[in-house]
């Protein structure tokens, strides 16, 4: 069932691999594609042929998208209980992300930030192999924003095993967030890649075909 | 220009003066063909007291409530499926235009004609009627219907079930709300008639014997026993049905 999609190719030919503890930040101008690199790679652009994007069987993702996209008219625990979480589990995530006592609340009557949050929750109910976060920080105000980079970076410090790819246009997120920086450019767009493990400095940049 | 809520009497105006009408120019005529309000009144306590009233009526409603909910599922299946699916919609969408443009009467006639003067042929007649707008109503819905959600759906891999009784039906519900309604008019008006050109019991029955001698009375105790019970189906069931399902959106407002 196609929905539909972007017009004109977007994407030019892209070769990555994302493995596990990867944290990779995505960056690149507005509208160069970056969202629509995070959704070939889950399998959601149509236009991305499904042989394009190999995933591991049994991969695990956690989509954190622009906007909460949790069901409006369920509230956050029947949000947490479609992504197989029990009440139980569910009140735990809620805390994690700190939005206890918040379970029986509807989306639509939470503010952005906490709205947000209530979708990290769910991210992590799947408990996911790979994070995506798609402009995690976008649209919340400073302090909303460096409380939430604290616990995206609390979370990915508890779970070392989890990849995470992370679409920003803030270099800021990359530094505290990312081991990698995956710089996206052009149209069609083109990937650069750039590792900032600590210790071993990375050979310059590729341009992969 | 004012806005808000008008006034709980401005409901009690309109029907009121229509029904004083009706009785001064029936004491004027002074004609059978023209009876007084309490003359109908009179006539619907009689039907009502002998039982011919609710047996007609019972008769009439099952009917109606049969077809509307075949018609109603029928409807949705076909309206979601065209909704979603281009090659469908395009497929099917030429004969839903010729079924929504044929006369009622038509296919009424034709169905008593191949199937014979039989319960199905009338049911049938009904649920041909009534399916197409159905269909169209719920196409809309379809079409509407919010891709984010989807996506989301499928990343977090959601099952048929989750998807269509979760993030699909909530999205729907005002259509299914709009065909249901638009439903239930259409289609005890159909049913009438069903009644009167072929069926022996049922409110339709009772108009076209009414018809036959000219008992005005009776025609109009019986369209208003009908008008009523279908009001009662209104207040009674869609609208706390409505309310029940849309309170999601009034927290959304008052919490906004």
């Amino acid at each position: 069932m196609p929905w539909p999609g972007g017009g004109h190719p977007i994407l030019g030919q892209v070769r990555a691999t994302v493995k596990p503890g990867d944290r990779i930040c995505l960056l690149g101008a507005s509208g160069v594609g970056k969202t629509t690199l995070l959704n070939a790679l889950v399998g959601l652009d149509p236009q991305v042929p499904p042989e394009a994007v190999r995933l591991q069987a049994g991969l695990r993702l956690g989509y954190l998208f622009q906007e909460h996209r949790l069901l409006p008219w369920r509230t956050l625990f029947q949000n947490l209980a479609l992504v197989g979480a029990n009440r139980e589990r569910s009140a735990q995530l809620l805390a994690k992300v700190g939005l206890t006592g918040y379970g029986h609340y509807r989306p639509d009557q939470l503010s952005l930030g906490m709205a947000r949050r209530a979708a990290l929750a769910r991210c992590l109910a799947v408990v996911p192999d790979v994070l995506l976060l798609d402009e995690p920080f976008a649209s919340l105000d400073r302090p909303r924003a460096d409380e939430l980079r604290q616990l995206i970076c609390g979370l990915l410090d508890r779970r070392p095993q989890m990849a995470m790819i992370c679409v920003t246009h803030d270099a800021r997120d990359a530094h505290q967030l990312a081991n990698q920086l995956w710089y996206l450019s052009g149209r069609p767009a083109q990937l650069t890649r750039e590792s900032l493990t600590a210790g071993t400095l990375s050979p310059a940049p590729k341009v992969p075909h | 220009m004012t806005r808000g809520a008008p006034p709980r009497w401005a409901y009690w105006i309109a029907l009121p003066v229509l029904i004083a009408l009706w009785a001064g120019v029936a004491v004027l005529l002074q004609s059978t063909l023209l009876p007084s309000p309490l003359a109908v009144l009179a006539t619907l306590a009689e039907a009502a007291g002998s039982g011919e009233l609710w047996r007609h009526l019972g008769v009439t409603l099952y009917r109606v409530v049969v077809s509307f909910l075949l018609a109603m599922a029928l409807g949705t299946l076909l309206g979601v499926w065209m909704g979603r699916s281009a090659l469908a919609n395009a497929v099917l969408d030429p004969v839903l235009v010729l079924f929504l443009n044929l006369p009622a009467l038509v296919t009424i006639i034709l169905l008593y004609v191949w199937l014979g003067l039989v319960e199905p042929a009338a049911i049938l007649a009904v649920v041909i009627n009534k399916v197409p707008n159905v269909a169209v109503t719920v196409r809309e819905g379809a079409r509407s219907l919010d891709g984010k959600l989807e996506q989301m759906a499928r990343v977090y891999r959601f099952s048929g079930w989750q998807r269509c009784w979760h993030v699909w039906t909530p999205q729907l519900f005002p259509y299914l709300m709009a065909a249901t309604r638009g439903g239930l008019a259409l289609i005890w008006k159909i049913v009438l008639v069903v009644e009167l050109l072929g069926r022996s019991e049922g409110i339709g029955f009772q108009l076209h014997m009414a018809f036959q001698v000219f008992d005005v009375a009776t025609i109009l105790a019986y369209s208003l026993a009908f008008i009523a019970v279908v009001q009662l189906i209104e207040l009674g069931l869609l609208q706390p049905i409505e309310r029940r399902a849309s309170r999601w959106r009034r927290t959304e407002v008052s919490g906004a």
